[in-house]
């Protein structure tokens, strides 16, 4: 989990999803994940994930990263169906729905800051909720920055040896330990900072406006289509299931479009 | 257990929605007994008994697909009420990794508060009966008996989900269906959707979730977990308890004293 990339990519990103308004992409985050909820279709929900592919693509994220994240739920999804899933198909849409929601939620974060995420939040949230929010957010660099830092020097000593696995077990417990230590001293820091500051609750972050207000309005169109045909599907099922293959070749073709574009304008 | 490594759209819409029920209650009444003590002071170690266990979890060793959680460590500083709000937190920055499901937010909320709440509970009752000297052995036993506890929530919670979300109910695409059929040759609209069709023998049958064969993997892959986060759970607070034992033994915030300079006198 690489919290820096998220962050360098949600806050200096220039494309057009970057530039919406946060309230608007969790709109759209919402219609899409209901849809992909909602649907019983796998060949749906695989539309579904090739259109928030070809997003990622079209806005310039770090694919890497972004398919990186979306696949580690996808490890536990096929754990899952494997344990419980009564047929092969089944299994393929649990995996095919983890995958295709966390997709969306990562396109989310990768062009958001999370202030601006918490933001909508924190005004239907108690008040320290709100904050400890922000403040964990701050504390997860800070924090994930120390213990690469302590795995890296216990490596160097030698403490992460294969051929030494107690000694192994025993320094990793001890920076663990250490870890939890620096956690404390540093909210003992924040604590300091936030006295000094006059802080008596209530942190408030200000909004971002949409830098397009047309592109906004085309972006919430577009997933509540995407809902829209997911809820149709699942009404609809036994009539349209012939057909489900339209909408996954429809998105593979945006996705190739999207690549293509993509691939000549570097 | 931790939390639900469920996928979205699995666990069905009830159990989902009170799930979230059940998470925002908690929270609120949370927020509230956590009142009593100062908010700048719980703040700053929310949020970084919180990031602690984000960044614990973001450990993770593959082939079991586990990772280490730090609950009963966070729910032993925090207790179980600021442990409740640091379990939303967590839960909500890991769905929003794609870690855990946006829709069992709410579930997963509750799994990881009680999972904070019981050891916090269990620990300082096994201190209380093994004596401070075996503060490892009361973080390890405590540490198995709450995950097994958690794990058996979750098995629970996938039993009352049954086959809701998984029936084939709704027409969805099942080999008998599976065709690449022209829309337009055919007429979609004016033949199917509107006139409706007879769902064919395959499709009226819902297919139910196996809790059975579930339960027989998260209680064989499970105890894995549980003695590996027993393990570093005692080491930890092991550790902790021998440089800072009142951290342990009384929750971070009785040991967060400390005025900063110039501000030794203010109240």
């Amino acid at each position: 989990m690489d919290v820096r990339a998220i962050d360098l990519s949600a806050t200096s990103g220039r494309s057009r999803l970057h530039g919406s308004a946060p309230v608007t992409k969790l709109i759209a985050f919402g219609l899409v994940l209901a849809g992909v909820v909602v649907q019983q279709n796998v060949l749906i929900v695989t539309a579904a994930a090739l259109l928030l592919a070809a997003l990622a693509i079209g806005s310039r994220l770090p694919l890497r990263q972004v398919f990186g994240l979306a696949a580690y739920p996808g490890v536990f999804a096929v754990v899952f169906a494997l344990a419980a899933a009564p047929d092969v198909l089944t299994g393929a849409l649990f995996v095919m729905r983890a995958m295709s929601a966390a997709l969306a939620a990562i396109v989310l974060v990768f062009v958001t800051p999370y202030p601006q995420l918490f933001a909508p939040l924190q005004s239907v949230l108690p008040e320290i909720v709100g904050d400890a929010m922000l403040m964990t957010y701050r504390s997860l660099f800070l924090l994930g920055e120390k213990f690469e830092h302590l795995r890296l020097a216990i490596r160097l000593r030698s403490g992460l040896s294969h051929g030494q696995p107690v000694l192994a077990a025993q320094a990793s417990a001890a920076a663990m330990g250490s870890l939890v230590l620096y956690a404390l001293d540093l909210s003992q820091r924040e604590y300091d900072v936030l006295r000094l500051r006059g802080y008596e609750g209530g942190l408030r972050v200000s909004r971002q406006r949409a830098a397009n207000p047309a592109f906004d309005a085309s972006l919430l169109l577009a997933a509540f289509a995407l809902f829209a045909i997911a809820a149709v599907y699942r009404l609809a099922g036994p009539a349209l299931t012939p057909y489900s293959w339209l909408p996954a070749a429809v998105a593979l073709l945006v996705l190739a479009i999207t690549s293509l574009w993509r691939l000549v304008s570097r | 257990m931790s939390h639900i490594h469920i996928p979205d759209g699995v666990l069905p819409l009830w159990l989902v929605a009170a799930g979230w029920a059940g998470a925002l209650i908690l929270l609120w009444y949370a927020a509230r007994r956590s009142r009593a003590a100062e908010v700048r002071r719980k703040v700053p170690l929310l949020g970084v008994v919180a990031a602690l266990v984000l960044v614990s979890m973001s450990t993770e060793i593959v082939p079991i697909a586990y990772h280490v959680n730090l609950t009963v460590v966070a729910g032993v500083l925090l207790g179980p009420w600021l442990g409740a709000i640091a379990a939303f937190i967590v839960v909500l920055i890991l769905a929003l990794l794609g870690h855990g499901g946006v829709t069992v937010i709410g579930l997963n909320t509750l799994m990881i508060a009680a999972e904070m709440a019981l050891g916090w509970g269990l620990f300082r009752l096994f201190v209380r009966l093994l004596g401070t000297a075996r503060v490892r052995w009361a973080a390890a036993v405590s540490t198995v008996l709450t995950l097994a506890v958690t794990t058996t929530l979750l098995v629970g919670i996938v039993a009352l989900g049954g086959g809701a979300a998984t029936g084939r109910e709704t027409g969805a695409l099942d080999p008998n269906s599976l065709t690449f059929a022209n829309p337009f040759g055919g007429g979609v609209v004016a033949v199917n959707t509107l006139r409706g069709e007879a769902p064919s023998p395959a499709t009226a049958a819902p297919a139910p979730l196996s809790v059975g064969r579930f339960a027989a993997v998260v209680y064989t892959l499970g105890p894995i977990g549980w003695v590996l986060e027993a393990l570093v759970t005692a080491a930890v607070l092991g550790y902790a308890a021998r440089v800072r034992p009142q951290l342990v033994f009384g929750g971070a915030l009785s040991a967060l004293s400390r005025r900063p300079a110039g501000d030794e006198g203010v109240e």
